[in-house]
């Protein structure tokens, strides 16, 4: 394989776990717990940027400003990240615990993510402005000197924290707390009248949801070593919206086949094709595409590819695997939801 | 003093745009109970008829009729052929947000795509500058405002005085009640859509004839104001939609001019959370309390 195609390759690799990463995050609050985040993209940039004014060194006035610059090594700006990005989470999460109607409280998630796009771009001193910041340290440069080399191996870096946040979504969605979600986002009066602590809840997925977007970011901003505010526009979050509704919303394996199927092939996938038409005529029909997909889905398989299984329970209620083949078992009969 | 005067001017012609654009959006809202985030480019989409009419020779006042006429019959298909069929089948908030949302996506960059990203401007002279009480504004910005002026007054006479207009606020309020009393409500709905579009289409077409600037994204920013408007005046209710739009409209202008005009966008979003935040059901809260907006 020739240089170009190897960049190709593994570059398309690396996005497509960062969006499995992020997607499973929004999964966690929306498709588990039922939250319609609609600022979800902006822990992402906030993982990134904590990612890149840790790894980056101090600021030289003139190039780019920014805070701290204190160029920490490797596994810091990383964890750091998921810290910042949950933390802000949980301060977002407890701003809006009012009972606001789902749909009304995205309205104002979608607010606050424009708001937060606004003041990046005009804090300059902060965030370097509308620019953004560049020239961020890559982690593992000292392991190899060949540029391709590199690339397949933060392919395999991405791929191994992907494995690890998927491995911990999955723990909370099967542990007792990923049921108390579930029933959080069935009908929140009937959870918090059997004793739970919803708006707790509520902080919990809306501070590990932030702090995996957090991680996406960090993994993304490392790669590209470039962040800058226009990168992460409310309608990103729309493409990951877009993508757990095709691929399956609550289910394990739906935010991994839609985060595939829709940023992957569809955006990340046609960048790098040679243009046709005007400059914008490629991403507008990308646009095009994300919306019809979002009514055609919606219309015809609201549950996605890969619906989210029936759980079953056993008369102890203890869960027990949906192909045990057991006829005499309570079933929760819950309809999904988005066909509800 | 007089710098004041001049902002409180541009405040009360984006508080004329905001004001019609608002009240359609909570017509909508309180008619069938979703938040239509295809308003924003339903505006944009009557703008660029308006232009195309505009380029055929018409002038801009016919233009501006055939623009809202277009708004309107936009609206009344994407309620009657989408968002009433995905009713009828679910209940999901979410899968109505979604899918005004993925309809806006469509109808704004189906314009990109056919026309690009460009800017467009119609045949038009803004006028001289009337000078009055310390504002500067055009002839055409005065006008802006008179059509606002004249559309609130329209919708408060049609609300309160007409039986359509009674039987879409019983509708908004208790929409099985209004069924049960026997008023229409299919042709409630349709009406009101009709109207919340002419609406929408007439605001599509005076931002552009305000900020002389067409492209696909004209709609946008501007309807996320609506938005913080009709929320602040209470979602639901035209009057509070009314309300809002001053209040917006006038605050957001006046710190663009003494601050930034980054600040314009963000005093007017930071309004909308805090309100979100301290009453969320916003100053005239009839509507919104019936819809629960706020629990």
């Amino acid at each position: 394989m020739s240089q170009a195609w190897q960049f190709y390759i593994a570059t398309l690799i690396i996005y497509a776990f960062v969006y499995i990463i992020a997607a499973s995050g929004l999964n966690l609050q929306f498709g588990v717990a039922g939250i319609y985040n609609f600022a979800f993209i902006v822990f992402q940039a906030a993982g990134a940027y904590t990612t890149a004014v840790l790894s980056l060194g101090p600021a030289h006035t003139g190039i780019q400003t920014y805070i701290l610059g204190v160029h920490l090594p490797f596994p810091v700006p990383l964890l750091v990240s998921a810290v910042v990005a949950g933390l802000l989470g949980v301060g977002l999460g407890a701003v809006t615990i009012r009972r606001l109607r789902a749909d009304y409280l995205a309205i104002a998630l979608l607010v606050v993510s424009l708001i937060a796009t606004d003041l990046v771009t005009n804090a300059t001193s902060l965030f370097n402005g509308a620019t953004g910041l560049s020239q961020i340290p890559q982690p593992f440069v000292h392991l190899t000197s060949s540029t391709s080399g590199y690339d397949w191996l933060y392919a395999g870096f991405s791929g191994l924290v992907c494995a690890i946040v998927l491995i911990a979504v999955r723990m909370i969605i099967r542990s007792p707390l990923g049921r108390s979600l579930r029933a959080l986002r069935e009908n929140e009066h009937a959870t918090a009248a059997l004793g739970k602590n919803v708006a707790g809840m509520r902080l919990f997925v809306f501070g590990v949801g932030g702090g995996i977007a957090g991680i996406s970011g960090s993994v993304l901003v490392s790669f590209t070593q470039a962040w800058a505010p226009s990168s992460w526009l409310y309608g990103e979050t729309f493409v990951l919206f877009t993508a757990l509704i095709v691929g399956g919303v609550g289910s394990n394996l739906g935010p991994v086949l839609g985060a595939l199927l829709v940023p992957v092939v569809l955006a990340e996938g046609s960048r790098y094709l040679p243009a046709f038409g005007a400059p914008t005529l490629v991403p507008s029909l990308e646009w095009i595409a994300i919306g019809l997909i979002l009514i055609v889905f919606l219309w015809f398989r609201p549950q996605g590819v890969i619906p989210e299984g029936r759980r079953r329970f056993s008369k102890d209620w203890r869960a027990v695997a949906p192909d045990a083949g057991l006829r005499n078992l309570v079933d929760d009969e819950h309809p999904g939801l988005l066909t509800r | 003093m007089q710098t004041l005067a001049l902002y409180v001017g541009f405040g009360l012609v984006t508080a004329s745009i905001l004001c019609i654009g608002a009240i359609g959006f909570t017509l909508q809202f309180g008619i069938s109970n979703l938040f239509n985030l295809a308003f924003g480019a339903t505006m944009t989409a009557s703008a660029f008829v308006a232009y195309f009419c505009n380029e055929a020779g018409l002038n801009i006042w016919l233009s501006l009729v055939v623009g809202s006429l277009s708004g309107a019959a936009l609206s009344y298909l994407l309620n009657r052929g989408i968002y009433v069929p995905f009713r009828g089948r679910t209940t999901s908030l979410f899968t109505m947000i979604m899918v005004t949302l993925g309809v806006g996506l469509v109808i704004k960059f189906g314009i990109e795509a056919l026309w690009g990203a460009t800017d467009f401007s119609y045949k038009m002279t803004a006028g001289r500058s009337l000078h009055f009480a310390g504002m500067v504004l055009t002839t055409v910005q005065v006008t802006v405002i008179a059509i606002a002026a004249g559309a609130a007054l329209v919708m408060h006479g049609l609300l309160r005085y007409t039986r359509i207009g009674k039987a879409m606020r019983a509708v908004a309020v208790n929409e099985r009640l209004a069924r049960n009393c026997g008023i229409p409500v299919r042709i409630v709905t349709d009406s009101t859509w009709l109207i919340s579009g002419t609406l929408a289409g007439i605001a599509g077409v005076i931002l552009v004839m305000d900020v002389q600037v067409l492209n696909p994204t004209a709609g946008t920013t501007i309807f996320i104001l609506m938005v913080a408007a009709a929320v602040l005046g209470g979602i639901g209710s035209p009057y509070g939609a009314m309300l809002g739009s001053v209040i917006i409209g006038v605050v957001a202008e006046v710190a663009a001019g003494f601050l930034s005009p980054a600040f314009k966008d963000i005093t007017s979003f930071v309004i909308l959370v805090a309100v979100l935040m301290l009453r969320p059901t916003g100053v005239i809260r009839s509507v919104a309390s019936a819809k629960e907006v706020a629990r």
